[in-house]
């Protein structure tokens, strides 16, 4: 995963679903260009390009070099990608243009480093989260964070403020989780050998809310 | 099995599944999930039956995440009924999917165990389904 990366785009005319749908249907993928003091444009990203491109990269935090209708290069990160529900295709892409010295909030990815010791003990890893949030300037923005958690033995856990962010500014709470080592699971014995009893058995009607009490009634009946 | 504690109301209209999930149609807990291709109804039976197959199968290691809920109660009237008389009695639970939704997800594993696991489930279900893996 690089840190850099380029991608050409044209800027589009046509606006709303209809011309967006449009452009879709010949292979390409709308999208905006914005960001603070700088007018927006409506582009157009061929749509095999920015595949290639978002599986090279680390979406969130790789400046992309955009060059519209061949124009100079612009500094963006790419803000928000909207995908279709089921096919493999992207729909929308947002662009947000960066200036040099001016902090931004960017979404850096977790790696985690090494086995630990509570997994080589029969424990279950379990991350819970797989990216943090930081501020910084455009120009310090990490690939990563490379966490090691050979360390940690069952029920051990690590937290945001354990590690090293060399300097940038956190956003997230310090004491949020990043991953756990949990207990292996107890062989649910008795579940297997009750699961044709438990599919078989009735099952009790929920409460109903709205039952009808005395007032309700007599409301009626006025 | 699965079922909501309170209702508002004992019986629901059928209803339509139209469109694609517009939520929940990404892998948000685990390493590996399994979505529906399909609109369709899965039974707390189904659900149930789908889970099982899979905890057995990672044995001890891993967790699931069950992401749908069977929220809307199906009625049914008793054989050799005749028609009218009103609608039938509650008999159990659904839960509505639409194509994208992802149903299971599986953390802790490795990929072809996940695999197979989410194999075993999916052919528990109504539904055809697609196994997904985190992208990062």
């Amino acid at each position: 995963m690089t840190n850099q990366a380029s991608l050409k785009v044209q800027s589009r005319d046509g606006r709303g679903k209809g011309a967006a749908r449009q452009l879709r249907r010949a292979g390409a993928i709308p999208g905006n260009v914005y960001g603070r003091e700088v007018e927006p444009v409506a582009v157009a990203a061929d749509q095999l390009e920015f595949a290639a491109l978002v599986s090279a990269i680390s979406v969130e935090n790789t400046i992309v070099e955009l060059s519209v209708d061949d124009g100079a290069p612009r500094r963006v990160l790419i803000r928000e990608i909207q995908r279709h529900p089921v096919r493999s295709e992207y729909l929308h892409v947002d662009f947000f243009e960066i200036r040099a010295g001016e902090k931004l909030n960017v979404n850096v990815p977790l790696h985690l480093v090494g086995t630990p010791i509570g997994v080589r003990n029969g424990g279950v890893l379990q991350q819970v989260r797989h990216e943090i949030e930081i501020e910084c300037l455009p120009s310090e923005i990490p690939p990563s964070f490379e966490v090691d958690i050979s360390g940690l033995e069952i029920g051990d856990s690590l937290h945001i403020g354990d590690i090293d962010l060399g300097g940038v500014e956190l956003l997230d709470e310090a004491e949020r989780t990043i991953c756990l080592v949990a207990a292996p699971r107890v062989v649910e014995v008795e579940e297997e050998e009750d699961l044709e009893g438990l599919l078989e058995e009735e099952e009790a009607e929920p409460e109903v809310i709205t039952a009808r009490g005395d007032d309700e009634e007599e409301e009626g009946e006025d | 099995m699965l079922s909501p504690k309170r209702v508002k109301y004992r019986k629901q209209q059928k209803g339509k599944i139209k469109g694609k999930a517009g939520r929940g149609n990404r892998i948000s807990f685990g390493d590996y999930g399994l979505q529906t291709l399909e609109p369709g109804w899965i039974t707390n039976r189904q659900i149930e039956a789908a889970r099982v197959a899979m905890t057995r199968h990672i044995k001890r290691g891993g967790k699931v995440w069950i992401r749908i809920f069977p929220d809307k109660p199906i009625t049914s009237k008793p054989a050799e009924t005749r028609m009218g008389k009103g609608k039938g009695n509650p008999e159990g639970w659904v839960a509505v999917v639409k194509p994208g939704r992802v149903m299971f997800e599986l953390e802790g594993v490795e990929e072809s165990i996940a695999r197979r696991a989410m194999e075993l489930a999916a052919a528990k279900l109504p539904v055809k389904t697609r196994f997904l893996i985190r992208e990062d």
